[in-house]
């Protein structure tokens, strides 16, 4: 328990850090990215830059690049067909009850962000699911709650930064680990380290810890399979990757702000606004050298997953 | 925003610390958020309407068992036009480069892509298996723009999925030009895609109509 509040004290005192911290990085930042074509991610801008407003701030793409590549490669060889023989040798609804006990174990991490957030009632709502599925519900198998009309929703301390106004900051992508932004990167060792039943089961050393991050591991990468065939069938994959991780951890981030969300205009582009650059300017890092239509396009074919089955 | 030093020494030093960093935190996210939160729009009974009955059909007609893969595949293909607002949607996903391509390369484009599309769906035929659609709600952005939510379930989905469909039109005539699901839109992650693509080519569109024409080619790889 001392260890628990020591913890949660050390979060909060960074937590506040951050979040101011988080301010500052965004204004000056925002200046220095003036000049560029690349606005803020997902702010509310203007129809002519719509669709740069949906591109996420990626100055690391070089390097990321390279670590989709490799992730790529490593699931390719060891995660996919892992998941793959797991969801061979079981049936879906087995598939269901394990990522049902590891969701439950992540709700006391929920409730943490929830109290965070100042959200009572989601607060609530998390410890009420949690006693009841951890109980009625035998240790998380079957969510008696939902049942019961309390819905689950996510919490983590990349939404809970996010809700207190940090901005994603650059677009990171982590081997292994995936696609991750500097504020959910944080948040993530943040979850890791305050993570309640982590923290209750000695870490993820003990049997217990190994035996979940092993399960939670692989009912992951199996939920995510049809993101990975999905991404396979993206021209860029890596592209692909990037903007729908943005767009779902911003999602998550309006769900604890209540936020409306900037769409772009699907009016006729052409009848809109001249564009303000020129489209080799607004990327820098892409050659300059024009590619023969017919020659393979390398960023795109170095880094198609092709998982087997 | 760091609570004073004296503070550690008192009866509750933690609880009281986490209540000052709390309420701390609370008043600089009010700060934050002023004026961000913004009144949700009326719904939209047309809309609505509209997604529930031809959006259900075409989810239908993925799962028909009755049906033929040739048979599937073209009453999708006219299920496509009856829903989606496809020249629309094909000229969004090109973002930027929708204002520098000749008219040749846009129509060569809008026929490529609409195959690429199409071949995405399709091979995920085999994973429709009788989901029902229901609406929830909608909620209009603005005049003759409106996002209706879903909820599908049934099927093979352990769990009942949430998806927006945002339409445009009016009356009883509308068009969905994008999907939503876990956050993610279906048309903005495509025109991401395309644009880097695009981009990594030196603004080269030919580069983009020739992987989509390959891409179609090739079959289901799982």
């Amino acid at each position: 328990m001392q260890r628990l509040s020591v913890t949660l004290r050390t979060a909060t005192t960074v937590l506040s850090l951050l979040a101011a911290g988080g301010f500052s990085a965004t204004a000056s930042s925002a200046h220095a990215r003036a000049p560029l074509e690349t606005p803020v991610p997902l702010v509310a801008a203007p129809d002519a830059t719509a669709d740069m407003a949906q591109t996420e701030y990626d100055p690391l793409e070089g390097f990321n690049r390279g670590s989709y590549a490799f992730s790529m490669g490593l699931d390719r060889a060891f995660f996919g067909p892992v998941a793959h023989g797991y969801m061979a040798v079981t049936p879906n609804s087995f598939r269901h009850r394990v990522s049902a006990v590891v969701y439950n174990l992540g709700e006391p991490s929920t409730f943490l962000n929830d109290v965070l957030q100042a959200k009572p009632k989601r607060a609530g709502r998390t410890t009420a699911r949690f006693a009841i599925n951890s109980t009625v519900g035998l240790l998380g198998l079957f969510d008696v709650a939902a049942g019961m009309g309390i819905r689950s929703h996510d919490a983590d301390f990349g939404q809970t930064f996010g809700r207190y106004g940090v901005k994603p900051g650059p677009y990171l992508y982590v081997p292994v680990l995936g696609p991750l932004n500097f504020r959910d990167g944080v948040g993530r060792v943040f979850d890791f380290f305050t993570d309640p039943v982590g923290i209750a089961g000695g870490g993820w050393t003990t049997t217990f810890g190994a035996s979940r991050l092993v399960v939670q591991t692989i009912d992951t990468r199996a939920n995510a399979d049809l993101a990975f065939r999905g991404l396979d069938q993206a021209i860029d994959p890596y592209a692909t990757a990037r903007s729908a991780y943005g767009q779902h951890r911003e999602a998550l981030v309006r769900e604890a702000t209540g936020a409306v969300q900037e769409l772009p205009d699907f009016d006729d582009v052409s009848a809109g606004p001249e564009p303000a650059a020129t489209p080799a300017k607004a990327s820098p890092q892409a050659p300059t050298v024009p590619v023969e239509p017919a020659s393979p396009e390398p960023a795109a074919s170095a880094s198609v997953p092709t998982v087997p089955q | 925003m760091i609570p004073p030093e004296t503070t550690m020494t008192k009866a509750h030093p933690t609880r009281r610390l986490v209540q000052l960093a709390l309420v701390s935190l609370i008043g600089l996210g009010a700060m934050v958020q002023a004026g961000s939160a913004t009144a949700q729009g009326q719904r939209d009974a047309g809309a609505e309407q509209f997604v529930q009955t031809r959006a259900q059909r075409v989810i239908s007609v993925l799962a028909d068992k009755s049906q033929s893969v040739a048979q599937k595949k073209a009453t999708f293909h006219q299920g496509i036009d009856e829903l989606a607002d496809v020249p629309r949607i094909t000229n969004f996903v090109l973002g930027k480069y929708a204002r520098t391509v000749t008219p040749d390369q846009r129509a060569r484009f809008a026929a490529a892509f609409r195959v690429y599309a199409e071949s995405v769906y399709q091979n995920r035929i085999n994973d429709y298996h009788g989901e029902t659609l229901k609406v929830t709600g909608s909620t209009v952005r603005k005049p003759g723009d409106v996002i209706v939510n879903t909820t599908i379930s049934g099927g093979q989905l352990g769990q009942p999925v949430q998806v927006s469909w945002r339409v445009l039109g009016g009356g009883t005539s509308w068009k969905v030009v994008d999907v939503q699901f876990k956050g993610v839109w279906l048309a903005i992650t495509q025109q991401q895609d395309f644009v880097s693509t695009i981009d990594n080519a030196g603004g080269n569109v030919e580069v983009l109509i020739s992987q989509l024409q390959r891409d179609a080619q090739r079959p289901a790889s799982r």
